[in-house]
């Protein structure tokens, strides 16, 4: 379970990019933010998975208050989580399968694991093909995917996504939702930022509504 | 699983030394050359010592000795010298072998020494010292001792060359300690920048690992290694180096030197010292790596 209580987060004054920002995301749900582009989605994922501080307020995680984490620990946090980053944080020099292979690594896989899991992720997301190509040789949307495949590949408990389909053809954006889906029947947590109203409104569970660093609404189906 | 991690992790920091090499190749160099100076320095300080050394061992010491001293006496002072290992040889030089040596060796004063009522010249133990390399002050702390004895008057021993030989490699030591430390500081800023660039380069990187889990030892593993690799092969060059010079620097250099030649000569550094300086160089590469490192671990 994510808990968001009375979070306030400023860059340069005096915007605030959050305002007294509370939420609940309970464990097994896929949940949405969405938004405009700059009212905070962003943010708000980057501070559960605490790359960022904010000025005031609680992030809980599991009941853990993650602000009182010490850096040294973080990795505790991290592990839970598998985040697909809007701008994918690939590492160019190495190939498709060593970046989707570096959460195993740290765990300490071994090495017929490691391909094991690599493969299934890679060809989750339809990219089993390229494995040995470095990401510089691969398209947008293929390097976005290949961001994805290594977010899922040690099946995180948490997956959070930010604008994970920003760059796929529709038909794309619906295979990953599906895998998506896929790891949240799994019990994964699912949170993703996305403005795509029509994917959210076909996969959404519960949908938090944020405008200038506000919530202004929430959407649960039942 | 320890060992797994490990082996990754140093076949990952073998692979980025490899793909950042040119960066790299700087480092080793700036390392190299530094410790190059020292290593110089060293050579140089070996040498003078070396000279000194040898200077006090091929000096002979003369012990002088009362006028007529009886047999035993004598006998008991020679032992005294034979007792001691730096000792290889003992000659007993009569008032008169004195006299004929110096009438030989300086017939135009004959004379002066003709005119003499008496024989001026003392009896003496003439010892030479083996030709193991003897520190100066056993020397000096021998001959005292001898002299301390009933009978003996004085020795002589040119001592002062041999002291100033000593300082002087003293001296050189402490320049090259002094330009090699000055060298050795900027070199650890000048490597500390070259390898926060490469961390700079690779933030993206640290960053990632951080963000999928990595520990911050995970992280720091590969860089350490990176920076030992450095350092070895930095201070490793800088000894080939020193061993290239001296051997062709008495070649091309030496003999324009002159009579300076054996002051200036470069004499290998011992087994000691070059593992000192390889350690040195691992331990500027390491911290270079921890201390470029360490901001970067707070995301």
């Amino acid at each position: 379970m994510i808990e968001l209580y009375h979070i306030w987060k400023q860059y340069q004054k005096p915007h605030w990019a959050l305002s007294d920002v509370s939420l609940e995301i309970n464990t097994g749900d896929f949940c949405f933010i969405t938004g405009p582009s700059g009212s905070g989605k962003t943010t708000l994922l980057r501070l559960i998975f605490r790359e960022i501080f904010p000025n005031e307020g609680q992030i809980l995680v599991d009941g853990i208050n993650t602000l009182k984490i010490p850096d040294h620990r973080i990795y505790n946090l991290r592990r839970l989580m598998g985040i697909v980053f809007q701008d994918f944080r690939l590492l160019f020099h190495q190939s498709v399968f060593q970046n989707v292979a570096i959460p195993l690594h740290i765990l300490g896989l071994s090495p017929k694991e490691i391909r094991r899991r690599v493969f299934n992720a890679l060809r989750q997301v339809n990219l089993h093909h390229k494995m040995w190509e470095l990401p510089q040789r691969l398209s947008y949307g293929e390097q976005q995917r290949v961001a994805i495949a290594r977010a899922i590949v040690n099946n995180p408990k948490f997956l959070l996504a930010d604008e994970p389909t920003g760059n796929l053809d529709p038909e794309l954006a619906f295979e990953i939702m599906n895998i998506f889906k896929e790891i949240n029947k799994q019990g994964a947590t699912v949170i993703i930022g996305s403005h795509d109203r029509e994917l959210i409104r076909y996969f959404g569970d519960k949908i938090f509504f944020l405008q200038k660093g506000k919530i202004i609404g929430k959407e649960e189906k039942r | 699983m320890i060992f797994r991690q490990l082996w990754y992790l140093i076949k990952n920091a073998g692979n980025n030394l490899w793909t950042f090499r040119g960066r790299n190749l700087i480092s080793v160099l700036i390392i190299g050359f530094s410790f190059l100076v020292i290593g110089i320095f060293l050579a140089l300080s070996n040498n003078l010592t070396y000279l000194g050394e040898r200077l006090s061992n091929n000096l002979a010491i003369s012990f002088f000795l009362e006028k007529n001293l009886k047999d035993e006496e004598l006998e008991f002072i020679k032992s005294q010298i034979l007792a001691s290992e730096l000792v290889e040889e003992v000659t007993y030089v009569s008032s008169e072998d004195a006299w004929n040596r110096f009438a030989a060796n300086f017939p135009e004063l004959k004379d002066i020494l003709d005119n003499l009522n008496s024989n001026p010249f003392p009896p003496s133990y003439e010892v030479r010292l083996t030709d193991k390399i003897l520190s100066l002050s056993a020397i000096v702390y021998f001959m005292e001792n001898i002299k301390s004895l009933k009978g003996v008057i004085d020795f002589q021993f040119n001592q002062e060359w041999v002291e100033k030989m000593d300082s002087l490699s003293r001296i050189v030591r402490a320049i090259g300690f002094f330009f090699g430390g000055i060298l050795i500081l900027a070199s650890f800023f000048i490597i500390s920048n070259v390898v926060r660039l490469n961390v700079l380069a690779r933030k993206n990187e640290i960053e990632i690992l951080r963000l999928v889990g990595a520990t911050n030892t995970y992280i720091r593993i590969p860089f350490l290694v990176e920076g030992f690799v450095l350092g070895l092969l930095g201070s490793l060059i800088s000894l080939i180096i020193l061993f290239i010079m001296i051997k062709v620097f008495p070649i091309f250099v030496g003999s324009s030197l002159g009579a300076a030649k054996d002051f200036f000569s470069l004499r290998p550094l011992t087994i000691e010292q070059s593992i000192w300086l390889i350690v040195g160089g691992v331990v500027i590469g390491i911290l270079g790596s921890i201390t470029s490192i360490s901001r970067f671990l707070r995301i």
